[in-house]
């Protein structure tokens, strides 16, 4: 009897592990239907009684409260601005609309405009199912190149056939945007009198100064791993060139990681180790136990993350902060990690393309970048002239990072977006690295057998 | 009425008929992820496009060079000593210490010890973490507050303390359970035995060593197959406390699934790892329970 228990809990335990890692199989999964030729679809779906009367259908992912009224007060406006038009929006969470949509768009009553999310597995499938419809006419009828930058559009940009990432024809607009840079503790800074440094060098100087009078200079822990990629990749983003950056995130022209760049900015870190100039123990401090400490006045003076975190320094605490971005020395270009968000993309066989384009326009329009300013998150596209977020220095110091990135065209990238298994791996090696358990030179080889691997296999 | 035409042999039928639910359930659920994890092994898949290709035996040769696999294996050795031989050690001397003579606030002393087991990973990860954090957590405090200062570390951040760091959060979790099943078991042993043995002059770890343990041989074999089980399944504690770092130096087999399968879109080479790890604890359960019965006819 006993026996039988026995051998029961192991098949148990057998299956439970089995069964936690088991999907579904492919063939499974109902096929896609051929989308239908363009020619085949007039509109017969729209009511003929009043023949003005058009829906645009937009599946949007601003399902959090604050975000969510900035998206239905566009809507209202755009409504008001089209007689006629109603906009049926449909909110779903990310994860959501990831798994739907592909097959949504496949539909003929499916979603006029969506947002679709960026990269090889989502954009890229689409652009190669033959989903989405070219915003190039469009982008050049309503000058979207003046609202971004082309580092900016690239990211929503694919060849046709949705293979290269980066290039080839617009895909999308995104309505927000985030950058990496430093915040700094206003407070601790004026007590000080220490000013806000120009260069690389000016940077470094304020660490020493602020280590020489005893505090801790960068607020920063590791354990949770990602944030060690912007630690690096942020003075990374001083010494190499747009066109490298680019070229080894889309996965073109062959670039590697193994060079005398990433090898220095390497070796600044473990200098900064070596100096102390991040927190004691950073290794076993998680983000948000670093930001809590920081913004506690305790942590540091400075903390080098993305403009995300603007939102939870106000409030609850005695502190002031600013934000400012990461200085290059004169002869370097200054780049800064950045990103955009979600960005809305057309259905390719939609009946009203000339309709969703002008509500893309609409949601990169002037107007929109301020709602979004006024909801406290970054636009992607310019505000209007003269804007100031009221009563919020620090929310305004990210809005000028973006918009000065945005205009220099000197927006870089979150390099693990390199090859699907890129976060591991620099993670792993950036723990090695500032536990000083390997030299710069073994960390950028390290990481070029992932990226070599990865550039042989595509 | 047709019940009155039953004939032998109609009861066996019947008989399935009251395990179908419970049976298709199992294969729905259990059965067919197994089958298909194992199918899926052979294949390169990304986990969400209808193609998949068919590569033999590539995933397992990748397993056996692969020194990200290697690395976790040998952690999930490691953390047997941690999830399995320590507490099962600890909850022996518990239950020995508690078992034996009647202690006032018996009850609270079991329920206290035992309360760790019941706990969630997730709760018991997150409460760790900030005992651990460097800053304010519980240990560097404490250690400052009694003047060994000197001893306070990054503990989960350290590449050297790392895994006995979160090995001891294991050995934490598990003793409460080895102690409760051999206080369980001893229940059983005639207390006639240790009066014996103490006429005859054996002290406390004789009698430990030859009446307590021979006589907990069932319930060993039960700690020994469910903590080393736990052991190389070990996944939640270490997604929560350190996502396998610093470095790769507390990288287990069930994180290297998660990583592959979800994060890194190699669903074939997680669903290989998964069929490796689950033929090793097969393996072992089996050669514990072989031992476990030979040992047994002898009683």
């Amino acid at each position: 009897m006993k026996r039988i228990t026995f051998i029961l809990s192991v098949v148990m335990a057998f299956a439970l592990l089995l069964s936690a890692c088991a999907k579904p199989a492919p063939t499974e999964a109902p096929s896609v239907p051929e989308a239908p030729a363009a020619t085949e679809a007039p509109v017969v779906t729209e009511a003929p009684a009043a023949p003005e009367e058009v829906t645009l259908v937009v599946w949007d992912q601003f399902y959090r409260d604050v975000e969510s009224e900035v998206m239905e007060t566009l809507n209202a406006e755009f409504e008001a601005a089209h007689p006629g038009v109603k906009i049926e929006r449909v909110v779903k969470t990310l994860d959501d609309l990831k798994v739907t949509l592909k097959l949504a768009l496949a539909q003929e009553d499916g979603p006029d405009v969506a947002q679709v999310n960026q990269g090889r597995s989502d954009m890229g499938a689409m652009v190669q199912a033959d989903l989405l419809l070219p915003l190039n006419d469009y982008a050049a009828a309503y000058k979207w190149d003046e609202r971004f930058s082309s580092s900016v559009a690239s990211r929503n940009s694919f060849t046709p056939d949705g293979v290269t990432f980066g290039q080839g024809n617009l895909y999308g607009v995104s309505p927000t945007a985030e950058v990496v840079g430093v915040f700094y503790n206003k407070t601790i800074m004026d007590a000080n009198g220490w000013t806000l440094p120009t260069t690389f060098d000016e940077f470094q100087t304020l660490l020493a100064g602020i280590k020489d009078a005893g505090m801790t200079p960068i607020s920063f822990g590791s354990l949770d791993g990602w944030n060690a990629i912007h630690e690096f990749s942020a003075v990374q983003h001083l010494l190499v060139s747009l066109d490298y950056i680019n070229d080894f995130v889309y996965g073109v022209n062959n670039v590697t990681f193994d060079t005398p760049e990433n090898q220095e900015a390497a070796r600044v870190m473990q200098d900064w180790v070596d100096k102390g100039y991040f927190s004691p123990d950073f290794a076993g401090i998680g983000y948000d136990d670093s930001n809590k400490l920081f913004k506690a006045g305790v942590g540091g003076v400075l903390t080098i993350t993305g403009s995300w975190l603007a939102g939870e320094l106000v409030g609850d605490t005695d502190q002031e902060f600013g934000f400012f971005l990461l200085p290059a020395n004169p002869g370097h270009t200054r780049l800064a990690i950045g990103g955009v968000g979600i960005p809305f993309s057309i259905r390719k066989t939609t009946t009203k393309a000339d309709l969703a384009a002008e509500y893309l326009d609409w949601m990169t329009s002037p107007r929109a970048a301020e709602l979004w300013a006024n909801a406290g998150m970054l636009p992607a596209m310019p505000l209007p002239e003269g804007y100031v977020a009221e009563g919020n220095p620090l929310f305004n110091d990210t809005l000028i990072a973006w918009d000065t990135i945005n205009s220099e065209n000197a927006v870089g990238h979150y390099i693990d977006w390199a090859t699907p298994t890129f976060y591991d791996t620099i993670v792993a090696e950036l723990q090695k690295l500032f536990g000083k358990v390997i030299t710069p030179a073994e960390f950028t080889k390290a990481v070029e057998v992932d990226y070599a691997a990865f550039l042989a296999g595509n | 009425m047709k019940s009155q035409r039953r004939w032998p042999g109609e009861s066996r039928f019947h008989g399935w008929l009251y395990l179908f639910p419970g049976l298709l359930i199992y294969l729905v659920f259990v059965f067919y992820p197994i089958i298909e994890t194992f199918r899926t092994s052979f294949y390169k898949w990304d986990g969400f496009s209808r193609e998949r290709v068919f590569v033999d035996f590539q995933n397992y040769i990748s397993l056996v060079t692969d020194a990200q696999f290697l690395k976790a294996l040998l952690n999930n050795l490691v953390f047997i000593i941690f999830y399995s031989i320590i507490p099962i050690l600890l909850g022996l001397l518990l239950a020995s210490l508690l078992g034996r003579k009647p202690l006032p606030g018996m009850t609270f002393f079991r329920t206290g010890l035992f309360l760790p087991q019941i706990l969630s990973m997730v709760v018991v990860g997150v409460t760790w973490r900030w005992i651990f954090n460097p800053n304010f957590g519980l240990l560097n405090v404490g250690l400052r507050a009694i003047g060994l200062g000197a001893f306070t570390r990054a503990w989960l951040g350290d590449f050297q303390l790392a895994l006995p760091s979160v090995g001891a959060v294991g050995t934490w979790v598990q003793y409460g359970f080895c102690m409760v099943l051999f206080l369980a078991g001893m229940q059983r042993i005639p207390n006639d035995q240790y009066e014996a043995a103490e006429l005859d002059g054996a002290n406390e770890f004789r009698q430990l060593l030859h009446i307590t343990l021979p006589s907990l041989r069932a319930e060993l074999g039960v700690a020994l197959i469910t903590t080393i089980i736990a052991a190389l399944r070990v996944f939640d504690l270490v997604y929560v406390t350190t996502r396998g770092g610093p470095g790769d130096s507390t990288l287990v087999t069930g994180f290297l699934v998660y990583r592959s399968a979800f994060q890194q879109n190699q669903l074939g080479y997680a669903s290989t790892v998964a069929t490796v790890m689950t033929l090793l604890i097969f393996g072992i359960s089996l050669i514990i329970l072989r031992f476990q019965s030979r040992d047994g006819e002898g009683v």
